[in-house]
């Protein structure tokens, strides 16, 4: 592992690491560039505090689990390389189930079967394929964590969004007045296909196009 | 031949590899997830009896055996299976109250509620939800403090009230934007209140 970083760095010392963190973040970034991650998009962003708990959970499994395959990617015979990334995902996601369960059960019950269904979120196999499979360990964990980032903020900011309109509140905390008249429709899932196609909208026809010129 | 062998022995060899560590996580877990379950189940039920629920799981498991009895299920004859009646009683040992579990179709899945009455069997003493998968922001309101709280010391069966307060005690404030929930709350507690009155008559005051 370590000589691996070693052998990698000296030739462009920063620039790989940065390109692994920074990419994931705007130009690559999974959720409005590579269009992955869309269903837990829809299903988590109502209430912001179940965004949190399973951003946290995908940052941790998309850099644990590519770590894991990139530790192992010279052993893996490249016919059973998908059989094992999912196994690995798939014990990275059971652990931080395992987790809730028993030291926070009351997030456990909310969050229900979505903990799990992380291990069907495109963005860890898709990182794991793409990253993990070519680029040593180090790199690898840069890159997990920050395509877990660059999926994590375009969620919160659907989700404060979704929670702020469709209850007045954020984190549970009401926010707006009585003033205020819920919209329905923010809570329910239609509305994160609206916002969500506003903000690739927004993001690769205004920002990034900017970016080009 | 040998690469085909080989290929099966390495994919054997990592899952046991990664198995094993996950499967005694799962175990060493295991009574710390079954206690969870329990004592979920008894601070519900003691929530619902009106009674003040310590914050220690420990605590909220001895004030429940001290003084709450889980009364034989009636046999029922047709229907979904019974459901568990528990008998509250004061500390001299008195029944206080009851408190019984009743699940009904919710919108997108079953309810469980914990319905607890007062010695007399009609007035409600509290009201609290075992499990709801209702929609998060709208149904699952139903969880929410003010709507459980809205059912103490009322009496049924109930009506919905869609805007503003409710007035008769026989009212609750349902919630807008989901009445399919406050409707099925509404059909599951109203069951109860009429099975309340059905209760075993041994053991009253």
């Amino acid at each position: 592992m370590s000589d691996t970083v070693a052998r990698a760095a000296p030739a462009r010392p920063r620039s790989k690491a940065h390109a692994a963190f920074f990419d994931n973040l705007g130009k690559n970034n999974p959720v409005f560039v590579q269009i992955l991650g869309i269903c837990s998009t829809l299903a988590v962003t109502n209430v912001v505090a179940n965004t949190v708990v399973m951003c946290l959970g995908l940052i941790w499994a998309t850099a644990m689990s590519n770590l894991s395959v990139s530790i192992l990617r010279k052993w893996i015979p490249p016919r059973v390389r998908m059989i094992v990334e999912t196994l690995i995902i798939a014990v990275w996601v059971i652990i931080v189930d395992i987790a809730l369960r028993a030291w926070l059960p009351d997030i456990s019950r909310q969050l229900g079967p979505y903990v799990g269904l992380i291990i069907t979120n495109c963005i860890v196999m898709g990182r794991t394929e793409a990253y993990g499979l070519a680029n040593p360990p180090g790199l690898s964990f840069i890159d997990g964590v920050s395509a877990g980032l660059g999926y994590s903020f375009v969620l919160l900011m659907i989700a404060v969004v979704r929670e702020l309109m469709g209850s007045g509140t954020l984190l549970g905390l009401r926010v707006l007045g009585k003033w205020w008249t819920p919209w329905s429709i923010m809570v329910m899932a239609p509305s994160a296909f609206f916002l969500l196609a506003i903000v690739i909208w927004v993001v690769r026809g205004k920002i990034m196009k900017e970016e080009k010129k | 031949m040998n690469k085909r062998v080989s290929l099966v022995l390495f994919t054997i060899a990592v899952t046991v590899v990664f198995i094993a560590p996950i499967s005694f996580a799962y175990l060493l877990t295991r009574p710390i997830v079954a206690l969870n379950e329990e004592v979920y189940l008894k601070r519900a039920v003691l929530a619902a009896a009106g009674l003040e629920v310590p914050a220690s799981n420990a605590d909220a498991k001895a004030l429940f055996d001290g003084r709450v009895e889980a009364l034989p299920a009636p046999a029922a004859a047709t229907g979904p299976a019974p459901e568990p009646v528990y008998r509250v009683n004061d500390a001299s040992g008195a029944a206080a109250g009851w408190v019984i579990t009743r699940t009904g179709p919710g919108l997108w899945g079953d309810i469980t509620a914990v319905v607890g009455f007062a010695a007399d069997r009609q007035r409600l003493s509290g009201l609290e939800f075992l499990k709801q998968s209702e929609t998060p922001g709208l149904g699952a309101r139903i969880g929410e403090r003010w709507f459980k709280e809205q059912f103490r010391g009322k009496r049924g069966p109930f009506s919905t009230v869609g805007e503003g307060e409710p007035a008769k005690e026989n009212e609750f404030d349902a919630i807008t934007g989901a009445t399919i929930t406050s409707g099925a709350v509404k059909a599951i507690v109203n069951a109860v209140v009429s099975a309340a009155g059905s209760l075993p008559k041994e053991g009253t005051p």
